[in-house]
């Protein structure tokens, strides 16, 4: 009777094979460099548009605020599947411009991205007191100086673990990419598991690899705010 | 190019029928979420050495793993280690529900530890033991702090269950797919359905932006 109960719950008997995993390790190989290309790609276009989307609400630019409002609020309050989809799919049909996977999924995520760190920048730009300003002007320094060399500095540094954590979250986003068929590290498991049958050890490796990569980039993040909270004291 | 909305008019009952679906599974995860949250909490903030660890393991896998990766795993490789049957459906259910609780694990502990000492501290002192200074004088005061915290998040979670339209769950997305192969529409059917989407989340985002300022009137500012 144990042994029945047993069976029923939990596959004891199950292999795990590992082997066929590392047997196959350049296919991995070759995911993991898709996932970091797309990550590389979406976090620089995301962060630096993000900073001039931040500034441009922030100092309430009379043309452009209003777009970038607009800007933030779509990309924000809509899903990034569905973006990276619309722009596979509607896009082409839209503008004629075809789009391969890799830009469609890196258009979405980069622009999704964009939306939220540009609400991160404005946030840390706001939260520096006036004074900052009055006495970058006070010392001649124009708008544009005071922000570059005054207001950014201290700011940047409140914001950045708002920004690490944006960051790992692109970084796990990427997957996305594959429902498109861009070559990266979940598409790659997806095909191991179909032509060996080891779905159970193909996916757990995909899950390995991503908590392996990230574990250390959170700790590291954790300390990194014990840090900026000691120093702002 | 000429914008026809027709065929995406002619399929609204499927979209709104998978509209119901996405509100469903996040109505079920946040159902299940977050109970599962707050007892990953309280764990993590056990004296128990194990027990906080085995939780804070639990919370970090889950906080670090995308959960498209984890929705593949509950659903092809689960139920064959297990030899369960798991549908689309409850592949969905049991991932975002574990995903989520992650989260408002970490939701609960920074709104417990917020909590000054002396709360604990004077409940102790009018006879309370742990549990009782926690469900009657913590939770309640930790609850009220946490409540934007835990609204973005919820927000996270409906944009998050579009992915289960990958397993072949019909959910909006889903039927956005479908309808856009059928139709040869997938401009109009996309547009319109990003369009549902934003109306839905723009909706509670300001929502949750209306109770964080009563809250910040109230007296009770955000959980950082």
């Amino acid at each position: 009777m144990p042994n029945l109960a047993k069976e029923r719950w939990v596959k004891m008997d199950h292999n795990w094979d590992f082997a066929t995993i590392f047997q196959n390790w350049r296919v991995y190989w070759v995911g993991l460099q898709g996932t970091l290309l797309m990550f590389g790609v979406t976090v620089t276009f995301g962060m630096f548009g993000g900073l001039i989307i931040g500034i441009l609400r922030y100092i309430k630019h009379p043309v452009a605020a209003w777009p970038a409002r607009v800007f933030v609020e779509v990309f924000r309050n809509t899903p990034v599947l569905v973006q990276i989809i619309w722009f596979y799919y509607a896009f082409p049909v839209l503008t004629g411009i075809e789009t391969s996977p890799f830009q469609a999924a890196a258009l979405g995520i980069s622009l999704n991205t964009m939306a939220f760190s540009a609400e991160i920048y404005r946030a840390g730009i706001q939260s520096i007191e006036k004074g900052q300003w009055e006495g970058g002007k006070a010392i001649g320094m124009n708008f544009a100086q005071t922000m570059r060399r005054v207001i950014l500095p201290v700011a940047l540094k409140r914001v950045l673990p708002a920004l690490t954590n944006r960051g790992i979250e692109v970084f796990k986003m990427s997957t996305l990419a594959s429902v498109v068929a861009y070559v990266e590290t979940l598409l790659q498991a997806k095909l191991i598991a179909d032509l060996n049958y080891n779905p159970i050890e193909s996916y757990t490796a995909v899950a390995l690899i991503f908590f392996v990569v990230l574990y250390p980039v959170v700790q590291g993040t954790y300390a990194l705010e014990r840090v900026l909270n000691r120093s702002d004291r | 190019m000429e914008w026809n909305f027709a065929p995406v008019l002619g399929g609204m009952d499927l979209l709104l029928w998978g509209l119901l679906n996405t509100l469903k599974i996040t109505g079920l995860a946040l159902a299940f979420g977050v109970p599962l949250g707050l007892g990953l909490a309280l764990m993590r903030l056990s004296t128990l050495r194990p027990v906080s660890m085995v939780s804070a393991f639990i919370i970090e896998f889950f906080r670090t793993t995308p959960p498209l990766v984890q929705l593949f795993w509950f659903f092809f490789a689960f139920p064959i280690l297990f030899s369960i049957n798991m549908t689309p459906f409850t592949a969905a259910i049991v991932t975002f529900s574990i995903q989520s609780s992650a989260f408002f694990a970490e939701i609960f502990r920074s709104g417990i530890q917020s909590i000054d000492h002396g709360q604990w501290e004077g409940s102790k002192a009018i006879g309370m033991n742990r549990n009782q200074s926690l469900r009657r004088v913590i939770l309640p005061q930790a609850v009220k702090r946490m409540i934007p915290a835990f609204m973005e998040r919820s927000i996270e979670l409906l944009k998050t269950t579009t992915l289960v339209s990958t397993i072949a769950y019909t959910d909006l997305m889903y039927q956005a797919n479908d309808l856009a192969q059928r139709t040869f529409r997938p401009l109009e059917v996309y547009s319109v359905v990003a369009l549902i989407y934003f109306v839905l989340i723009f909706g509670f985002s300001q929502l949750s932006i209306m109770v964080e300022r009563r809250l910040a009137k109230s007296g009770e500012g955000t959980v950082g």
